[in-house]
């Protein structure tokens, strides 16, 4: 067990080794940009370089991991414990794959700047810093590097006006969003003194709350309820999830989404567990509301980037169901449900960024009737993200879901338990006609997929994944064993609550 | 035969053999040639049917406890491990599985032209998943592969199915999860509060049956949503209508398999789990009544509507409706006679069922109709088929000397006792079954002769294939008629279990010490 003190510089550098080493990355992108120009060469090896720093910051990551680095005394600014490291593994992970994807598409559409990987890895180290907090300041700036970035990239296609909108709408909800978050946080400090999480928790375990911490909590709440599209603030999203280009759409339903959902959890149980009781009714509720009219808005969706959004919706709904107990077992399940969902919507939109045919923005229902014959292992690999999507036994859809529950249920709570399970039956009704139209319907005459093209990286990616999901969901234990290492971290400092 | 399965060790592999080798034959499927995946699925589902006939010797019909057993850890944490035995109920519908997978492999052979590998690849998934639901001890396992049967199913239907295909597979798929996520609920509840109780998180079926006396007020909330993922699968009237869309679209070998097999799911799930875990519940007045009256009802409202149906396939998929009634109705008698009946009625079913679609799926290959209206006077042209049709009509009716006829009158023996009145209303269910199935045949293959494409059918009756694959029903049919005591003894000690696991803990409780504490034995 090896420490660091995180107030001396050199420190706070070497804990934040992963963060450095892709900001580095960036820089190193943007220089790429101005040297090599937007040309298809410059695109791709600005691509090939941020994969590279992805590694390398892994790399950095599983040092820090395996050498069990944790501060000494309390943590300032960023955590150091297993939870951060298992946040930041995924997060580098669904930017890896996002970044694979993207490499064609770029091309495709031709949008060639080589500037879109550097905002991609700003974004990721916003997101790294957002969910690695402990300190609300850092919270604040790690979610303002990485909604600025994702800004830009949600308008990235300026030559859409789709693209262009949703930019727009993003960044108009966003800055309201972050003003919540903002005043939240201002009124948290000023019921407790402290911008640091853990401190924030026990000044409020030592007193009653007060109606200024209860409004700060609120404040909080909305905010995040904002950037996880969880309704009722959720209307902002399909518009924009459908207007960014495609292997943006997929970070922003899996990374941001992940990000925030890490910050969220690590909040709630490390500074405010003592008020509990404030903030669980709270959860529940946007739980039900989200799962429900994600999934029934999702049903009536033909654009399966659009059905994509709406059902990330829905799957918010079910990570603020792993989100509501505040269990060692809760946090786990939202790590395992994070890193479920991420590989498999970023497979999806993979496939789905490949199906496109340059420029046409939207992929129907329609459009893949007969896809099996013609194309099978696309077909296949969308059939099984579908199939883990709906949470489908055999899949790491399914075992994630089933942790899901199974935090649900081991606080006896059961309302949650069988909203989410009647609102998966719903899911089934948009998910399978995906798979109806691939393998059950024959293409429209003189449709043929021959303009289809598979890219390299892309295909890497979706392959890598689809195996991941399969072999998970066949044989999950040493992941949840691992998760539920990493979800202890968040019991260290806060309450000392018995795990069953 | 015992002493040389023992000495290959039979008992230790056989059910990881079963389980393994259907999913392992889909890798030559997908990399030989489409032409040849037939014979492949063909050879693979035989040799798991002959490795399986070994149980028929192997299991000791003295034993009421699980053979075969095993355990392994899968997620042990969680209380979840690879627990898989078999007993006297699941012997006969691994057995059914087994049997009918190269049936349904050659009752395919020409029926299936596009996609073959898929196809077959599915067909030899379900295998795996059939045998794994029907051995599985462990209720996250059991799940597991409840769940997995769906998709081959849904694909078969959905690709290989008839013009309306897409509504029948999207019915039937959620019809079945809908129950099924119920049912995850009530495990995943059920499993926290024995955990709660004892301190250990287990899905282990024979621990949670050892503590499912301790869950109190909750229990009836557990049963119905069990009862609710069974009731659908049987199907029970009033959840039976996505069975007779499933069928009619199903290609010849998934309505077989969904008749012969998949519907025994649901029988066997109250058998195995819903009655019990929960026997104060399942069996008390209200919801026996309840059972019973579905039960009943079931099997008058299918053989009424069989009888009007234009359809064959139709008029088959509501005859399944009124027969599972009787298995129900064995099931909530709980005598050993009647759960005997029901296990009978339910390998009855299977084969008599089977061969029916098989020989409507060999009808149509040549009419390509189904209806009615269209047939009338085939015993003149093919008189084989003529022969076979009418032996198993006969055996789906209840005919003496047939298979149909021990199941079914075990069941009305077992429960008149108890249920004078619902076992009168249900012999008359017979008496309708006998109506519509010999009109049914009357007007197929007798009548008069005279649509110019039945008499064009002359010289094409059926084929050695076609023999091969109705000719071990049948003989099934006559043998389970004849002789079935070989197959009520290695059932009985099952059943006997079973009978003492229905009757409510508390009352035992109280006839054994006189006190009126409520609670586990």
């Amino acid at each position: 067990m090896n420490t660091l003190d995180l107030l001396t510089p050199l420190g706070a550098l070497f804990g934040l080794l992963p963060e450095v080493i892709i900001t580095i990355t960036a820089c190193i992108v943007f220089l790429v940009a101005g040297w090599r120009g937007s040309t298809p060469a410059g695109s791709r090896l600005a691509g090939w370089i941020s994969l590279a720093g992805i590694v390398l910051s892994g790399v950095a990551l599983s040092y820090l991991w395996l050498g069990g680095f944790s501060p000494s005394g309390i943590a300032h600014m960023v955590a150091l414990d297993p939870f951060r490291y298992a946040s930041l593994g995924i997060l580098l992970i669904v930017v890896g794959l996002t970044i694979g994807i993207s490499l064609g598409y770029m091309e495709r559409e031709r949008l060639l700047a080589p500037e879109y990987y550097g905002l991609i890895l700003l974004a990721a180290v916003g997101m790294m810093l957002l969910a690695g907090a402990v300190d609300f300041i850092v919270l604040f700036l790690g979610l303002e590097v990485m909604s600025v970035a994702a800004y830009v990239l949600v308008a990235f296609d300026r030559r859409s006006p789709a693209s262009a909108e949703a930019g727009l709408k993003y960044f108009l909800i966003g800055a309201f969003a972050s003003a919540f978050l903002l005043y939240g946080i201002a009124l948290l400090y000023g019921a407790t003194g402290t911008t640091n999480i853990i401190l924030v928790g026990v000044q409020l375990s030592s007193g009653t709350a007060s109606l200024l911490s209860a409004l700060g909590v609120g404040m909080l709440l909305i905010g995040f309820a904002f950037k996880v599209a969880a309704v009722p603030f959720h209307m902002w999203a399909p518009d924009v999830y459908d207007g960014a280009p495609t292997p943006v759409t997929g970070l922003m339903a899996t990374g941001i989404k992940a990000a925030a959902f890490l910050a969220l959890i690590r909040v709630l149980m490390q500074g405010l567990a003592p008020v509990e009781a404030l903030w669980q009714p709270v959860i529940s509720t946007l739980a039900i509301l989200t799962m429900v009219i994600g999934n029934l808005v999702a049903l009536s969706q033909r654009s399966i980037k659009r059905m994509l959004a709406y059902s990330s919706i829905a799957h918010a709904g079910y990570l603020l169901v792993a989100v509501w107990p505040g269990s060692r077992l809760g946090a786990a399940a939202l790590l395992m449900y994070l890193l479920a969902y991420g590989i498999t919507t970023l497979a999806a939109f993979g496939i789905l960024a490949m199906l496109g045919r340059g420029g046409e923005r939207d992929v129907t229902v329609d459009d893949i009737a007969g896809l099996a014959s013609q194309r099978p292992w696309m077909a296949f690999a969308m059939a099984i993200c579908m199939l883990s999507l709906l949470g489908f036994p055999g899949t790491f859809g399914f075992i994630a879901k089933w942790l899901v529950l199974s935090s649900a249920v081991f606080e006896g709570q059961w309302l949650l338990m069988v909203v989410m399970v009647l609102a998966s039956v719903v899911s089934a009704g948009y998910y399978l006609p995906v798979i109806m139209a691939m393998y059950m319907r024959d293409a429209e005459p003189g449709v043929t997929y021959s303009g289809v093209t598979v890219w390299g990286a892309a295909a890497g990616v979706v392959a890598v994944a689809i195996v991941g999901i399969i072999l998970l969901g066949l044989w999950p234990p040493d992941l949840i064993d691992l998760s539920m290492e990493s979800a202890a971290a968040l019991f260290q400092r806060s309450m000392p609550v018995a795990i069953q | 035969m015992t002493d040389f399965l023992s000495s290959l060790g039979y008992a230790q592999w056989i059910i990881p053999v079963l389980l393994l080798v259907p999913v392992a034959g889909i890798l030559p499927i997908l990399l030989a040639p489409a032409a040849q995946a037939k014979r492949i699925a063909l050879v693979v589902s035989t040799v798991v049917f002959v490795v399986s006939l070994g149980l028929w010797w192997a299991f000791d019909a003295t034993s009421g406890n699980f053979q075969f057993a095993a355990t392994l850890p899968w997620m042990p944490f969680w209380g979840i491990y690879y627990r898989v035995g078999i007993d006297g109920i699941s012997l006969f519908m691994v057995l059914l599985s087994t049997a009918m997978m190269p049936l349904a492999v050659l009752g395919s052979w020409h029926y299936i032209t596009k996609a073959e590998r898929g196809y077959y690849a599915l067909l030899l998934a379900m295998t795996s998943g059939m045998v794994g639901v029907f051995v599985a001890l462990d209720l996250f396992l059991f799940y597991f592969f409840w769940e997995l049967i769906l998709i081959p199913m849904y694909f078969i239907i959905g690709v290989w199915g008839g013009p309306n295909r897409l509504y029948a597979t999207i019915k039937f798929f959620l019809y079945t999860m809908f129950g099924s996520l119920l049912m995850l609920v009530a495990i995943l509840l059920m499993v926290w509060q024995t955990a709660h109780t004892t301190g250990i998180v287990s899905f282990d079926y024979a621990f949670l049956l050892e503590h499912a006396g301790e869950l109190g007020s909750a229990a009836p909330w557990y049963f119905a949503a069990f009862a609710l993922a069974f009731a659908i699968k049987v199907p029970m009237v009033p959840f039976h209508t996505w069975l007779p869309d499933a069928h009619t679209e199903a290609p010849t070998a998934g309505s077989v398999l969904l008749a012969a097999v998949l519907l025994k799911m649901g029988t066997y799930g109250f058998l195995r789990f819903a009655v019990p875990l929960f026997p104060d519940v399942a069996m008390s007045p209200p919801v026996t009544a309840l059972f019973i009256s579905l039960a009943v009802i079931g099997i008058i409202h299918g053989a009424l509507v069989a009888m009007v149906q234009p359809d064959v396939k139709r008029l088959v998929a509501y005859s399944s409706v009124s027969h599972m009634g009787f298995a129900m109705l064995g099931i909530w008698a709980a005598t050993v006679q009647s759960v005997q009946g029901a296990l009978m009625v339910m390998i009855g079913h299977g084969l008599a069922t089977g061969a029916l679609f098989f020989l409507v799926g060999m009808l149509y290959e040549r009419r390509h109709s189904r209806m009615f209206a269209d047939f009338g006077g085939l015993a003149r042209v093919i008189p084989l088929f003529s022969l076979m049709l009418t032996i198993t009509a006969l055996a789906s009716i209840g005919l003496p000397g047939l298979s149909g006829f021990v199941g079914e009158f075990l069941v009305l023996l077992g429960s008149f006792e108890n249920h004078p009145w619902a076992t009168g209303i249900a012999t008359t269910g017979v008496v309708f079954a006998a109506a519509y199935m010999l009109w049914a045949v009357q007007r197929i293959i007798y009548n008069p002769l005279v649509q110019p494409e039945n008499k064009a059918l002359a010289g094409h009756d059926l084929n050695l294939r076609e023999v091969l694959v109705v000719l071990p029903l049948i003989f099934g049919m006559i043998w389970l008629g004849l002789y079935p005591k070989p197959v009520l003894r290695r059932m009985e000690a099952a059943a006997t279990r079973f009978v003492e696991f229905s009757i409510p803990r508390a009352v035992t409780v109280q006839t054994a010490d006189g006190s009126e504490t409520e609670g586990a034995k």
